[in-house]
C-alpha cells in the first residue's frame, strides 16, 4: 500500500518534472509579454517530430536526435518570433489570444498535412528498468527528473548572472522603464519566446519515450495542462511555476490511480479552480517573479 | 456619433431602411439562392450567431473576455437533448428551458469566477469547458458518455389539429433565422437601453462605472447569466438541428471560434459578430474539402486579424457604408 502510493509519487515526480519544463518556457514568455501563448504545446510536439524524423529517415542516434528536435523547434520560434510574437509587445490580452490560436493551427496542421495524422512510433530512448531505492522505473524517467532538475538550476543562475537573463527579469518586471534605459524589448521578448518554445521542445522529446506514441495533436493537451499549471505558479513566477507543476504531477498520478484514470486530464483545471476561490492570485504570488 | 448628429445636418442619406429591406429580402431568399451543403453552412453559421451574441455582450459591451460559452452551449444542447429523449418534450419548451438551465447554471459558477481578474478569468472560464466536457464523458447513467444522446427528434409544432415538423435543411434554414433574428433583437433592446450605457461605462473604467452608482457586480453576474442564456439557446438549436449531440459539443474550440466571431467581426457591434459568424463559421463549413489547409489558412486569417484589422471587420462595413453615402 505504502510501496504503492511511493510509486504513484515517483511517477507524479515524472509528469511533474515534464510539465515543468514546458510551463517554466511559457510562464517566462507571459512575464516578458503578459499574453497567454495558447500555441506553447506546439512546439513541444515540433521538438518531438523533429527527434523522430531524425531517427525514423536519418537513423540517428537518441541524444543526437534530441539535439536536433530542440535545434529545429529554435530555428522554428525564431521565425515565428521574428515575425509575430516581437509585434505582440503591448497589444491587448485578446489580440495575444487570436494570434497565439492562429500560431497553433498553422503548426499543428502543417506538420498534419506533411507527415500525415496518424499515431507514429518513436523509437528511441532509455527504457531499461533502474530500481533506485527500492522503487524500479525506466531509465528515460529517472533522466527527465534529472535534466528537470538540471534547467531549473540553469535558468536560476541564467536569471541572475547573465545580461540576458538580466533584461529578461527587468522587462517582465517593467517594460516601459526598461526602453527608457535602453534595453532592446523586442529583442528580449524573441530571446525569452526561443528559449520558451527550446525548453518546450526538449520536454517533448524526452518525453516521446515514454508516450511510445507521437502524432500531429500532441500538443494541445499540453498546452491544456500548462495553462492551469502557470496560473498556479502566479504568472511569470518561475519557482512557483516548478513547485505548481510538481503538485499537479503528483495529483494527476494518484487520481489516475485511485479516483479513475478517465479523470486525469480534469484534474488541472478541477485543482486550479479549487485553488482560485481561496487564492484568487495563485498559490505564488505574481509580484516575485523567478 | 449622436453628438455630431445633432450639431451638424448629416450629409448621408438615410439609407438604413432599404438596406435592411433588402438584407431581409437576401435572407428570406437565400435557400432558392444556395445550394443545400451551403444552406447547411449558413444554419450552422445562425446557430453559432447566439452563443456569439451573448459572448459580444460580456466582451464586446461588458469587457470580461470569457472562454465559458461552449460549456454553456453543451448544457443547452444536452438539456434539450435530455428533455427531448426522455419526456418527449416538444422543441419549443426545450429552447427556453435549454437557455434558462444555462443562464440559472451561470451564477454559481460566475460567483468566485468573477472574483478574479484578466488571465485567471479566462483560464477559469476555460475550465468550465473542459470539467463540462469530463461531467458529459463520464456520468454514463444520465449523458450515456462518449457514446452521446442520439435520435433527438427534429422540431415539431402541433396547434390544435394542424401540425408541422421541420424536416428538410430549407424548413430548418426558416427556424434558424428566426431564432437568430428573434436573439439580435433581443440583443439589440439590451445595448440601446440604458443597462447596455451602463455595460460599455464598465467596459472602460471600472473603477469609474463604480463611482458613479453603477452596481459592477450585479451587472457582471447578470450580463454572464444573459450570455449564458443565450449559448444555452445556440446549444438546444444545434442539438435538435444535428439530432446527436456528444461530449465533444464541450470543446474549446467551440468556444474559440466564438471568440474569434466576436473579436473578428467586431467587439461592441451587432452587425459585425452577424458578419463575423457568416465568414468565421458558415465560410470555413463551406470550404471543408481540405482540412489541414483550411485550418492553416484559418491561423493565417487570424494573425492577419490581429495585425492588420485589429478592430474586426467592422470599419470596413463602415467604411463601405459611408461610400455608398448612408449615415451612421
Amino acid at each position: 500500500m505504502l510501496f504503492q502510493l511511493s510509486e504513484q509519487i515517483v511517477n507524479g515526480l515524472v509528469t511533474g518534472s515534464v510539465y515543468a519544463i514546458v510551463a517554466v518556457g511559457m510562464t517566462m514568455i507571459f512575464g516578458v509579454l503578459r499574453a497567454i501563448n495558447f500555441a506553447h504545446g506546439e512546439y513541444y510536439m515540433l521538438g518531438t517530430f523533429g527527434a523522430w524524423v531524425a531517427i525514423e529517415y536519418f537513423d540517428l542516434p537518441y541524444p543526437l536526435s534530441v539535439a536536433i528536435g530542440v535545434i529545429a523547434t529554435a530555428l522554428i520560434a525564431m521565425v515565428v518570433g521574428q515575425l509575430v510574437m516581437r509585434r505582440m509587445v503591448g497589444m491587448p490580452a485578446e489580440a495575444g489570444v487570436l494570434a497565439t490560436l492562429g500560431l497553433a493551427l498553422i503548426l499543428q496542421n502543417t506538420v498534419i498535412l506533411v507527415f500525415g495524422g496518424g499515431y507514429k512510433f518513436f523509437n528511441g530512448g532509455y527504457i531499461e528498468p533502474v530500481t533506485v531505492f527500492g522503487i524500479s522505473l525506466a531509465e528515460q524517467r529517472l533522466l527527465i527528473i534529472v535534466i528537470c532538475a538540471l534547467v531549473f538550476v540553469g535558468l536560476e543562475l541564467m536569471v541572475t548572472h547573465s545580461r540576458i537573463g538580466k533584461a529578461m527579469r527587468a522587462v517582465s518586471q517593467n517594460i516601459e522603464c526598461c526602453a527608457v534605459v535602453g534595453i532592446e524589448v523586442r529583442k528580449v521578448v524573441v530571446a525569452t519566446f526561443v528559449l520558451g518554445a527550446a525548453l518546450a521542445a526538449l520536454s517533448g522529446v524526452l518525453t516521446a519515450p515514454v508516450n511510445v506514441s507521437v502524432y500531429g495533436g500532441m500538443g494541445e493537451l499540453i498546452t491544456f495542462k500548462t495553462l492551469p499549471i502557470i496560473i498556479m505558479g502566479g504568472l511569470g513566477n518561475v519557482r512557483g511555476t516548478f513547485f505548481a507543476a510538481m503538485i499537479l504531477g503528483i495529483a494527476e498520478s494518484l487520481v489516475a490511480t485511485y479516483v479513475g484514470l478517465q479523470f486525469r486530464d480534469t484534474v488541472g483545471f478541477a485543482t486550479l479552480m479549487l485553488v482560485l476561490m481561496w487564492r484568487p492570485h495563485g498559490l505564488f504570488s505574481a509580484q516575485a517573479r523567478y | 456619433m449622436s453628438l455630431q448628429e445633432t450639431s451638424l445636418p448629416a450629409p448621408g442619406r438615410d439609407l438604413r431602411l432599404p438596406f435592411g429591406l433588402a438584407l431581409a429580402a437576401l435572407a428570406a431568399s437565400a435557400p432558392l439562392l444556395l445550394g443545400s451543403y451551403a444552406l447547411h453552412a449558413v444554419i450552422i453559421s445562425l446557430i453559432f450567431l447566439l452563443p456569439a451574441h451573448g459572448l459580444n455582450l460580456l466582451v464586446g459591451y461588458t469587457g470580461l473576455l470569457s472562454l465559458a460559452q461552449a460549456a454553456f452551449f453543451g448544457v443547452g444542447a444536452y438539456v434539450s437533448a435530455l428533455m427531448a429523449v426522455h419526456w418527449g418534450t416538444p422543441f419549443y419548451l426545450n429552447l427556453p428551458a435549454a437557455g434558462l438551465v444555462a443562464g440559472a447554471l451561470a451564477l454559481p459558477l460566475a460567483i468566485p469566477a468573477l472574483r478574479l481578474r484578466a488571465t485567471s478569468f479566462v483560464m477559469c472560464t476555460l475550465g468550465f469547458v473542459i470539467i463540462g466536457q469530463a461531467i458529459a464523458k463520464n456520468w454514463i447513467s444520465v449523458t450515456r458518455g462518449d457514446m452521446g444522446l442520439s435520435a433527438i427528434p427534429k422540431p415539431h409544432f402541433a396547434i390544435g389539429p394542424a401540425s408541422f415538423t421541420v424536416n428538410g435543411t430549407t424548413e430548418f434554414y426558416y427556424l434558424a433565422l428566426a431564432v437568430a433574428a428573434l436573439a439580435t433583437a433581443i440583443v439589440w433592446m439590451i445595448v440601446t437601453s440604458p443597462a447596455g450605457r451602463n455595460m460599455v461605462a464598465i467596459r472602460e473604467n471600472e473603477t469609474l462605472a463604480e463611482s458613479v452608482g453603477i452596481p459592477t457586480w450585479h451587472y457582471k453576474l447578470l450580463v454572464f447569466m444573459v450570455s449564458a442564456a443565450f449559448a444555452g439557446v445556440g446549444g438546444s438549436v444545434y442539438a435538435h438541428y444535428l439530432t446527436v449531440v456528444s461530449p465533444l459539443t464541450f470543446q474549446m474550440s467551440y468556444s474559440t471560434l466564438m471568440l474569434i466571431i466576436v473579436l473578428g467581426g467586431g467587439p461592441g457591434t451587432i452587425s459585425g459578430v452577424i458578419l463575423g459568424s457568416l465568414l468565421f463559421v458558415g465560410l470555413s463549413e463551406a470550404l471543408r474539402i481540405a482540412p489541414e489547409l483550411r485550418m492553416i489558412a484559418y491561423g493565417f486569417c487570424l494573425l492577419a486579424l490581429v495585425f492588420w484589422f485589429p478592430k474586426g471587420f467592422t470599419p470596413l462595413i463602415e467604411r463601405f457604408w459611408t461610400a455608398i453615402g448612408g449615415r451612421s
